[in-house]
């Protein structure tokens, strides 16, 4: 086994000195150092414990003008400081820059972007133009909020669903070492069962069918065998049907960029917003009390209807005069908002359907001959 | 307002067929286009001819469904077998044996004027050699809605309910602005077509309304479904009758089984005035001089129910479903909504949105639904009520 991180951080360390209170670890063997992300000066809990307990305080070692809090302060992951600070630079940008393959056009635009990507971590940790990198970082994470949080809930899916799965496979290696073992338990029995049942049969049988009876125990031992084997095979065949099914596929990646762009990376795919739903429309598209020739009035003078207009049975049946003028009116002028000759060009215009209506063109047809015959 | 047949958007228009060849010499193309065959067979009449050229356009398949009125065919476009139509075998009846029976002709006269994506499409109509009459109607493969409320395993909600009573009422909205009664809208009437559609079929009852001192009958509509007016004998009437059905289809759908289901006339309406409340001439002016008006025990009166009554019986249907479905369900004809107020109520715009037809439940099993339902004499109800409702008396019934 390999010596764990801790040891090997202490290895060599003996007389390591804390640079703010020179402390040495000769002095004091439970000293534990500690960084700040801020600086990655080095220095020992107690120190920490000290100087930013009372709130943030200036960096105490000589020339580090930087304010630090408490809370930022933790332990060093890497022996050198330099490969800490790349992987903490390297973690901070790849949660703001978390576009996925998916979301780009090409290959190509992937692999740019990765490049990209590449470059501004070697800026930042090499200090090479940090003021702009910083700046174009914090424009673009504020711009693609919305992008960058749904990629990272993705991410953070993905990761569970690993687990889970990693989880999963290890219950059923479990499952099948201990199946296995049980089999061969058993069948260490039966063979045992196999073997005492033939001497007792050859104890007590005649010495001709010594032959007959051994070889019987052997064939029964090899059926029980294969029988079990094949078993085992159907089990197998369920499990890994199982496990085929349960290997969800990563969900879609998050809507490409924001309006307007990212502007950093190029070459994202375009995002398809799908079409708004139009809003329902009670009528199913046909335009209600549509009446081009008329308005319709609540009351018309007729001494024929004057009956109806007393008659409190009728009327109470829900009879309504109404209806009558309605109907009246559009059977007067339903004619009108007919034009034949419009609707018979429209119609031949369409005439490579040759499954057209015969009734509505036969009419149609009879009308304009009637209209040739009136000219 | 003219919604003209020709300008209604078609909803076979992948496929559209030839639509009322009933009347053949009311057409005059359609004599010019067979004229050379007709000189080919002098014999025979030119309506004939016309008639077998309608019949040899469909083929018919299998037997759907037979009932005591007709017999109902899976059939086909002779010339694209994969374009359906159900075709609708009326049987010769022993009632009108000099004639039609009044149920087909009506249901080819109104359904040949109305073209509407919510109304069952008729495409043509012929006899066949034995002089039955033939009418080619569009085919609904998915069943009815009274099979979706009876099925407790097909789980539906309040978007699906709004959509269908968004179609339902369509439907009968065309209908009434084209003067059409309809006058036996029940749920197993209501027909659903392979994209979700809910179709309006059976026009074997509807006749045309609003001509003054014009008697109609008060025997229609299927008991459950019939409005207090009707029930009180009323001669005169208009769509309101329609609507009180559909407001009954409606607290079906929301509740599952059905509102106020009478074993007899007398008890529908003792049932609608202990649900909906009593009849008076206050409530309703007039309504005591309705022929069969029964005036109510004065220490019985349940008074008209209000908003309150609907959101605790129909929750599910929301505070602004519960208000249509009371105005709907109106005593008074007169103050009851109209298909097209129905429409303009705020509920369909009001969450949740209905659902795409597209995606509403469904059920395998619907073709012989269809079957059953298209050969039921209007008025009828299914043969699992057969013990439950007395089946209605149609010697009374005058158009």
């Amino acid at each position: 086994m390999p010596p764990s991180r801790e040891a090997m951080v202490h290895r060599g360390d003996e007389d390591e000195v804390c640079p703010v209170c020179k402390s040495s670890r000769y002095l004091n063997p439970d000293m534990r150092f500690l960084i700040n992300p801020e600086c990655y000066h080095k220095m020992c809990e107690s120190c920490v414990d000290r100087i930013f307990s009372s709130g943030p305080a200036n960096c105490p070692v000589a020339g580090c003008h930087k304010t630090l809090r408490k809370n930022r302060f933790r332990k060093q992951t890497f022996e050198d400081i330099h490969v800490e600070r790349e992987v903490d630079i390297r973690r901070r940008v790849m949660t703001v820059l978390n576009r996925r393959e998916e979301e780009f056009d090409s290959k190509l635009d992937w692999d740019n972007f990765l490049e990209q990507r590449e470059e501004i971590i070697f800026n930042l940790v090499n200090g090479i133009d940090v003021a702009k990198t910083e700046a174009d970082l914090q424009k673009y994470a504020s711009d693609n909020m919305r992008s960058i949080r749904a990629n990272q809930a993705l991410e953070a899916k993905e990761v569970t669903s690993f687990q889970e799965r990693q989880n999963q496979e290890q219950e059923l290696a479990r499952l099948r070492r201990q199946a296995a073992k049980e089999e061969y338990e058993n069948e260490r029995k039966e063979i045992l069962a196999g073997r005492e049942d033939v001497l007792t049969r050859l104890a007590s049988g005649r010495p001709a069918d010594a032959a007959t009876i051994a070889r019987e125990g052997q064939r029964v031992l090899l059926k029980k065998s294969s029988a079990r084997r094949s078993e085992e095979e159907r089990i197998r065949l369920k499990q890994a049907a199982l496990r085929g099914t349960d290997a969800k596929k990563p969900g879609q990646p998050a809507a490409a960029a924001e309006e307007g762009g990212s502007g950093l990376i190029k070459g994202l795919r375009k995002i398809k917003t799908p079409e708004p739903e139009k809003a329902y429309d009670p009528f199913g598209g046909m335009v209600p009390n549509q009446r081009d020739y008329y308005t319709l009035q609540d009351h018309y003078p007729s001494t024929f209807l004057d009956p109806v207009r007393q008659d409190t049975r009728m009327l109470a049946g829900g009879y309504d005069l109404r209806e009558y003028y309605s109907r009246t009116l559009l059977e007067a002028f339903a004619g009108l908002g007919c034009f034949i000759d419009e609707e018979v060009s429209k119609r031949e215009g369409n005439a490579f359907n040759t499954m057209k209506p015969v009734g509505t063109q036969g009419a149609a047809l009879a009308a304009t001959s009637d209209s040739q015959a009136g000219k | 307002m003219a919604f003209s047949p020709l300008v209604a958007p078609s909803p076979l228009a992948t496929a559209p067929l030839k639509k009322s060849a009933v009347s053949g010499p009311a057409n005059p193309v359609q004599e010019n286009e067979s004229f050379p065959q007709l000189q080919g067979g002098a014999d025979r009449e030119i309506t004939e001819q016309l008639n077998d050229e309608v019949r040899h356009k469909y083929i018919k398949a299998k037997k759907l469904g037979e009932g005591t009125y007709a017999v109902v065919f899976l059939g086909h476009l002779r010339t694209d077998p994969s374009s359906f139509v159900a075709i609708k075998k009326i049987k010769v009846n022993t009632e009108y044996k000099d004639g039609l029976s009044m149920d087909a002709i009506r249901e080819v006269k109104y359904l040949q004027e109305l073209s509407h994506p919510n109304i069952i499409a008729l495409h043509d109509v012929f006899s066949s050699k034995d002089q039955n009459l033939n009418l080619v109607l569009e085919y609904l493969p998915r069943g009815d809605l009274e099979m979706l409320i009876k099925d407790s395993n097909i789980h539906y909600g309040l978007p699906d309910i709004k959509a269908w009573m968004g179609m339902l009422i369509r439907g009968v909205w065309f209908c009434h602005e084209n003067f059409v009664l309809h006058r036996d809208i029940k749920p197993n009437n209501l027909l659903i077509a392979s994209d979700g559609e809910v179709k309006l079929a059976d026009f074997g009852l509807a006749r045309s309304f609003a001509d003054p001192y014009l008697n109609m009958t008060h025997q229609v509509i299927t008991r459950w479904y019939r409005p207090p007016e009707l029930l009180y004998g009323a001669r005169q009437y208009s769509g309101a009758v329609d609507i009180w059905s559909v407001a009954m289809v409606f607290a079906e759908l929301l509740l599952r089984v059905p509102f106020v289901a009478g074993n007899s006339d007398l008890d529908q309406i003792t049932r609608i005035c202990e649900a909906f409340g009593t009849p008076t001439e206050d409530n309703w002016p007039g309504v005591s001089k309705l022929p069969n008006y029964i005036p109510a025990d004065a220490s019985h009166l349940v008074p008209v129910q209000g908003r309150d009554f609907f959101l605790r019986q129909f929750p599910t249907a929301g505070p602004v479903g519960a208000e249509l479905l009371m105005s709907m369900c109106t005593l008074d004809p007169r103050k009851r909504s109209t298909a097209y107020q129905a429409l303009r109520h705020n509920w369909w715009a009001s969450e949740p949105r209905p659902t795409n037809k597209e995606d509403l439940p469904r059920k395998a099993g619907g073709t012989k639904k269809m079957g059953d339902d298209l050969t039921r004499r209007g008025g009828e109800l299914d043969d699992q009520f057969k013990n439950a409702a007395r089946q209605l008396d149609f010697s009374a019934m005058k158009a």
